[in-house]
C-alpha cells in the first residue's frame, strides 16, 4: 500500500481543490452579483443572477471537482476529502482507526490552504464580498433546522458512496460520476438553506481564513457543520450496511424457497 | 507443440510454453517471462498491491503490444 505520508498529501491536495474550486465558485457568484439588490432577505446574492441556476452552477463546480478527484486520487488515498466520509467508513469498521486523525488533519489543512490561496488569487474582495464561500444558515433557518438539513444532505452523499463504491456488487467505475452528481444535486437544493457544506473541512477552511484575513467570525455556526455531516454520514453507513446485508434464511425458509 | 517463432525462422524446436494472450507455442529462447503487479481496491479505499505479482508467459509480439499499452 502507498505510505500514509503520501496518502496524507493526496488527501490534502484533493481537499485543496475541492475548496478552491467549489467554495471559490460561491465567492465568484457573490462577486458577480455584487451591487445587485436581492429581492428578499432569503437571497444573499447567490440566486440574484439566475435563481436556482446559481446554486446549480456552484453545485456543479463542487460535483465535477469531486468526480475528477475520485478518478485522480481515489486509488491513492481513497479520496475521502471529507472528515464525515472518513468517520462514516471508520464507524462501520471499513477504515483503520490509526489513520482517521491523519486523514482529517490533511483535509483540514488542504481546505485552509485553499481558502488562503483563493484570497491571494482574487484579492480581499473574496473575503469582504464573498466571505471565501463560508457556509452559514440563511435568513429564517434555525440552528437545529440547519443541523437537520446537513444531516439529510450528508446522509444521501454517504448512502451513494456506500452503494456505488463500497458495496462490491456495485457497477465498477461509475462511483465518481454518481457521487459528483449527488454533490451537485444536494448543493443545488440545500445551498440556500445552510450553504450546503456536507463536509466539515469545506467549512473549516473558509472560517479560518475569514477570521485571520479580517472577514466575519462565523465559528459559532461551526458545530452545525461538524454535527450535521458526521451524524448524517455515520447514520447512512450503518443503515446502508443493514439494508444491503443478505438475510440469514432459516431451514424452513430455505425449503420453502427451493419448493417455489 | 512446436515453437511458432522458430518455425518462422526455419527451425524445428519443441515449445515449452504457450503465450497467455494469443496461445502461440513458444520455446525457451522466444518466451518472455513477465511479472505483472496486481493492485486491488480503489475509491474510497487506497489500493493495495498483491504480495506476489502475476507471472505471465508471453510471445515477443504480445509482449511488445503489452508494453505499448
Amino acid at each position: 500500500m502507498i505510505s500514509l505520508k503520501k496518502r496524507f498529501l493526496a488527501e490534502l491536495i484533493g481537499t485543496f481543490f475541492l475548496v478552491y474550486i467549489g467554495a471559490g465558485a460561491a465567492v465568484i457568484t457573490l462577486m458577480i452579483s455584487g451591487g445587485a439588490t436581492p429581492p428578499n432577505p432569503f437571497n444573499i446574492g447567490i440566486g440574484t443572477l439566475g435563481g436556482l441556476g446559481d446554486w446549480l452552477a456552484i453545485g456543479l463546480a463542487f460535483g465535477l471537482t469531486v468526480t475528477v478527484l475520485i478518478y485522480a486520487i481515489g486509488h491513492i488515498s481513497g479520496c475521502h476529502i471529507n472528515p464525515a466520509v472518513t468517520l462514516g467508513l471508520w464507524a462501520t469498521k471499513k477504515f483503520p482507526s490509526n489513520e482517521v486523525i491523519p486523514y482529517i488533519v490533511a483535509q483540514l489543512i488542504g481546505a485552509s490552504i485553499a481558502s488562503f490561496a483563493f484570497a491571494a488569487s482574487v484579492g480581499m474582495q473574496a473575503v469582504t464580498v464573498g466571505g471565501l464561500g463560508a457556509t452559514t444558515p440563511f435568513e429564517g433557518i434555525g440552528y437545529f433546522q440547519a443541523i437537520l438539513v446537513e444531516i439529510i444532505g450528508t446522509f444521501l452523499l454517504m448512502m451513494v458512496i456506500m452503494g456505488s463504491a463500497v458495496d462490491k456488487r456495485a457497477a465498477p467505475g461509475f462511483a465518481g460520476i454518481a457521487i459528483g452528481f449527488t454533490v451537485a444535486g444536494v448543493i443545488t437544493t440545500i445551498g440556500n438553506i445552510t450553504g450546503a457544506s456536507i463536509n466539515p473541512a469545506r467549512t473549516f477552511g473558509p472560517y479560518l481564513a475569514d477570521l485571520i484575513l479580517g472577514g466575519n467570525n462565523l465559528w459559532n455556526y461551526f458545530p452545525i457543520y461538524v454535527i450535521g455531516p458526521i451524524v448524517g454520514a455515520v447514520l447512512a453507513a450503518f443503515i446502508y450496511d443493514y439494508i444491503s446485508s443478505e438475510d440469514v434464511l432459516y431451514k424452513k425458509e430455505v425449503i420453502r424457497e427451493r419448493e417455489q | 507443440m512446436k515453437c511458432y517463432m522458430c518455425a518462422l525462422e526455419g527451425k524445428d524446436t519443441d515449445a515449452l510454453a504457450i503465450c497467455i494472450v494469443c496461445g502461440m507455442g513458444i520455446c525457451k529462447d522466444h518466451l518472455i517471462h513477465e511479472k505483472v503487479e496486481i493492485w486491488e481496491g480503489s475509491f474510497p479505499f487506497p489500493s493495495k498491491k498483491h504480495e506476489k505479482p502475476l507471472p505471465r508467459f508471453l510471445c515477443e509480439w504480445c509482449y511488445e503490444a503489452f508494453q505499448s499499452g
